[in-house]
C-alpha cells in the first residue's frame, strides 16, 4: 500500500514537473538567446555527470604533460575545439556564446574539477542537448583525446605566446585566408 | 531520491523540448600618432583613422606578444577593431614583419 502511495506521489510529481516544463517552454519559447538558469545548469551538469560510467570516470591519463604533448594538444584544440571554446578555453567566441547552453569557461573549477576520465568521456562521447559533438570512437585509448585532456588541464596557465601559436591552427575560410595573406603582405612590405 | 527527482525533472523538460565573423573592422596603414589611449593610422587613401585602445587590447610584433611601447610612429599596422558607437576599439594591433608561414589571427 505504501509502495502504491509512493508511486502515485512520484507520478504526481512527474506530471507537475512536466506541466511546469511545458509552461516554461511555451512561455519562453525554444530560443537559444536565453542563458540557462542556475537550476537548469545544475540539473544538466548533474545528469551529464551521472551519465558517465564509473569505469570511465576513474580512467587516468596515460600521457604526461611534456611540452611536446601540450603543443600537440594545443594544436588539436585550436583546430577542432576553438571555434566554440576559443583558443583560451573561455568560450568567448561568437559561436560559443550563442550556443544553448553557452560554451563553458573551461578554466573554471566546473571543468577543472572533473576527473581526467570525465573530460575524456565528454570529448569522446559528446553531450546530448548541447553543442558538444562526440569526437571520438568511444574507446579508452585515443591518444589525440588524451592530449586534449592534458591541454584542457593546462588552460588556466596558457600563455599569450601559446595562444598566438595556436592561431596558426584555427580553421579558416578561403576568404579569411585571403584577407590574412593581404594583411601579412602589407606588414612584410615594411622591411623591403 | 534527489538524484532521481532531478533526473525526472530534466527528462520531463527535455522531453517537452524535443517536441516541440564577426563585425570587426580591419584597419591597415601607417601609424601617424600614438597616445596611451589611441593610435592614428593613415591608410592607402591618405585618410586617417583613429582607433581607441582598451585595457585588453593585445599587441603582436612579428607574431610574438608585444606591448604599446614597441609600436612606433611610421610602423605599418593591421588593427582588428570593434565598432562601438562612432568609435573603433582595438582588440588586436599587429605590426612588424611576419615570420614565414605565419597566419594572422581570425576574429
Amino acid at each position: 500500500m505504501n509502495a502504491l502511495r509512493m508511486l502515485v506521489v512520484l507520478l504526481a510529481i512527474l506530471i507537475c514537473a512536466a506541466g511546469a516544463g511545458l509552461f516554461w517552454m511555451t512561455s519562453t519559447g525554444m530560443s537559444a538567446r536565453a542563458t540557462p538558469g542556475p537550476l537548469e545548469s545544475y540539473l544538466g551538469r548533474s545528469v551529464r555527470n551521472m551519465s558517465i560510467p564509473k569505469s570511465a570516470r576513474s580512467m587516468k591519463n596515460p600521457m604526461t604533460a611534456s611540452p611536446e604533448a601540450l603543443l600537440e594538444g594545443g594544436r588539436h584544440f585550436a583546430d577542432h575545439c576553438a571555434s566554440c571554446h576559443g583558443n583560451d578555453g573561455r568560450g568567448a567566441t561568437e559561436m560559443g556564446r550563442k550556443l544553448y547552453p553557452p560554451a563553458p569557461d573551461m578554466t573554471l573549477p566546473a571543468t577543472q574539477n572533473l576527473t581526467d576520465g570525465e573530460i575524456y568521456s565528454i570529448i569522446e562521447n559528446g553531450v546530448r542537448f548541447t553543442g558538444m559533438p562526440a569526437w571520438g570512437g568511444g574507446g579508452p585509448n585515443d591518444h589525440d583525446t588524451w592530449h586534449l585532456v592534458l591541454f584542457i588541464r593546462h588552460l588556466p596557465d596558457v600563455s599569450r605566446q601559446e595562444l598566438l601559436d595556436m592561431e596558426n591552427n584555427n580553421p579558416r575560410s578561403p576568404a579569411e585566408m585571403q584577407e590574412e595573406q593581404k594583411e601579412n603582405d602589407f606588414l612584410n612590405e615594411q622591411s623591403k | 531520491m534527489i538524484k532521481l527527482f532531478s533526473m525526472a525533472v530534466l527528462v520531463a523538460m527535455l522531453a517537452v523540448g524535443t517536441l516541440a565573423h564577426g563585425t570587426d573592422k580591419h584597419v591597415m596603414g601607417v601609424v601617424t600618432k600614438i597616445t596611451d589611449t589611441e593610435v592614428s593610422v593613415e591608410g592607402a587613401d591618405k585618410q586617417v583613422t583613429v582607433v581607441k585602445l582598451a585595457a585588453d587590447t593585445e599587441f603582436v610584433k612579428s607574431g610574438a606578444a608585444a606591448s604599446l611601447k614597441d609600436l612606433k610612429v611610421g610602423d605599418r599596422v593591421v588593427i582588428h577593431a570593434k565598432p562601438v558607437g562612432t568609435d573603433l576599439i582595438a582588440h588586436e594591433v599587429r605590426f612588424g614583419k611576419m615570420p614565414a608561414g605565419t597566419q594572422a589571427a581570425a576574429h
